[in-house]
């Protein structure tokens, strides 16, 4: 998960790329080309993507359907200020706190690892209003 | 230039045969296979000898599996494929075996349908292209998304979705193929387990094991080997398409659906509003209501209510999944797809028996795979 996203201030951007081809501007970032217009990677730019955005929908699953996942986890499609509609996990697991329209943004979770180690996940929560 | 199926020589559904969809049992994908394929032989009257080519749809059974089962049909020499496309393995088999006896390159084909479940592993994951979710996404998690996303833009409530399975399993109730044949109540549907946003377990397909088989022939087969011109079914479209590129937040799978439907129609000549009996993707309950209104016989944020007051029954305006769809009929993978087709020729025939809805005529077979790819067929009765 660490070439998603690039650490900042007030919260992590998301790197998007754009593409010099067509102006796509898409995420998650890939190193083989434009998935609209086929241009090569080299085509692709770096385009940071501001980690804020709305809630479209959300859901909450309960049933895993694989070990490495423990359930409750709440899924949202999230609109970009910046365009991009994406998917991410949010750090509220049951999903109570959260509505559709709900301003959010990216925060970055300490997660157990392999082996005692930890590593740093990438989640959206809601936005505190200022 | 490019030319859609009608305008090569036509091709029949001429035989149909299936081994039940169940729960994963000691018995062989071999008996599974064998079963379905001698049923459909028998159906049409056709010895294995006279089948030119056969194509088997299966994503789960490893490689090579086609010959071990048909060498006990008579070791015939004939040439033997096996197609992988996910979801929609079968219903490129049955494409396969439908282009190859358009082109005149075989009179008789065969496609199979094939899988016992297996551990699931998608290429797709080892891409390098990561995203912020992965597995997270499972799918279905990704079709509660898109519930939660209906249900808010329509006021539609979670009830309304699940009654898509009521009317699902009631079908299947009548379907001795069927994997779930109890007819479950909407308030069982609706009492759990929760998988994932408003899906319950019984709004999400049972993935079993089963086998289905399809016989197509051209005219000159069916006169040569004096096949039942009137049990025959013409197919009218074959069209298979992939992924584009969408607007920000369309779903992909509705918008893939929606483009392959319309070419599809266009490609048979005939209008979305004439169809009697359709087989969709319903993997998950939502993607029934998504599909009708993709399809355009219904506006959308409609299909909910016009499901409820009973659109889209046997006997109905026209009948959605009337075998039981993947939801009570069962997903076995690469068999789906055939099970599909065998379906459609059966309404198309009148031989459908408590299921069977009234004067159908023109049917649509549809099929999602993930990745995403679409295959829909297109079929009539004999005139
Ligand atoms: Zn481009």
């Amino acid at each position: 998960m660490a070439g998603l996203f690039l650490e900042g201030e007030p919260n992590p951007a998301l790197r998007g790329q754009e593409c010099e081809g067509c102006g796509r501007v898409a995420f998650p970032p890939n190193p083989y080309g434009c998935e609209k217009c086929g241009a090569p990677a080299a085509m692709l730019v770096d385009r940071p993507l501001a980690g804020r955005g709305r809630i479209v929908a959300f859901v909450t699953t309960t049933h895993a359907n694989r070990r490495d996942l423990s359930v409750p986890y709440t899924v949202a499609s999230i609109a970009l200020d910046d365009g991009p509609v994406i998917r991410a996990i949010m750090t509220d697991s049951t999903g109570e706190s959260l509505a559709a329209g709900d301003a959010v943004e990216t925060v970055l979770v300490e997660r157990a690892a392999d082996e005692g180690s930890t590593d740093r996940v990438l989640r959206f929560q809601k936005r505190e209003a200022a | 230039m490019r030319r859609p199926l009608r305008d090569y020589r036509p091709v029949h559904v001429v035989g149909i045969g299936l081994h039940r969809f169940q729960p994963l049992s000691e018995t062989t994908y071999v008996e599974l296979g064998l079963t379905a394929i001698r049923e459909a032989m028998a159906d049409a009257g056709i010895a294995f000898s006279a089948i030119d080519s056969a194509y088997c749809g299966t994503a789960l059974l490893g490689m090579a599996p086609s010959r071990a089962m048909l060498r006990h049909l008579g070791a015939s020499g004939l040439p033997i494929t096996q197609v992988e496309n996910a979801s929609a393995s079968g219903s490129t088999a049955v494409r396969q075996a439908v282009l190859e006896v358009a082109s005149g390159m075989a009179d008789v084909s065969l496609a199979i349908g094939l899988d016992k479940p297996a551990p699931i592993r998608l290429a797709h994951e080892a891409a390098g292209v990561p995203d912020l979710v992965n597995a997270y996404a499972s799918p279905f998690t990704h079709f509660a998304l898109l519930a939660d996303d209906y249900m808010r833009r329509y006021g539609v409530t979670a009830e309304q979705v699940a009654r898509v399975a009521e009317k699902n399993f009631r079908n299947a109730s009548k379907n001795p193929h069927a994997h779930r044949q109890k007819g479950y109540s909407l308030a069982e549907i609706l009492s759990g387990p929760n998988i994932s946003g408003p899906l319950t377990r019984l709004q999400c397909c049972p993935i079993g094991e089963g086998a289905a088989a399809v016989i197509v022939a051209s005219d000159d087969a069916i006169a040569r080997l004096g096949l039942s011109r009137a049990r025959s079914v013409r197919v009218l479209s074959s069209t298979s398409r992939s992924e584009r590129v969408y607007d920000p937040g369309a779903d992909p799978d509705t918008e893939l659906t929606r483009e392959t439907l319309a070419m599809s129609c266009a490609e048979a000549g005939v209008s979305p509003g004439d169809l009697d009996v359709v087989e969709f993707h319903d993997g998950f309950s939502i993607e029934e209501l998504l599909y009708v209104e993709a399809l355009g016989v219904c506006p959308p944020g409609q299909a909910a209510g016009q499901l409820a007051r009973g659109d889209f029954d046997i006997g109905g305006r026209v009948a959605i999944n009337p075998s039981g769809g993947l939801l009570a009929m069962g997903h076995p993978i690469g068999p789906t797809g055939v099970g599909q087709i065998c379906e459609i020729a059966r309404q198309l025939r009148g031989e459908a028996g408590p299921r069977q809805h009234p004067g159908a005529r023109l049917g649509l077979a549809h099929m999602v795979g993930i990745g995403s790819v679409c295959v829909v067929h297109i079929l009539s009765a004999a005139d």
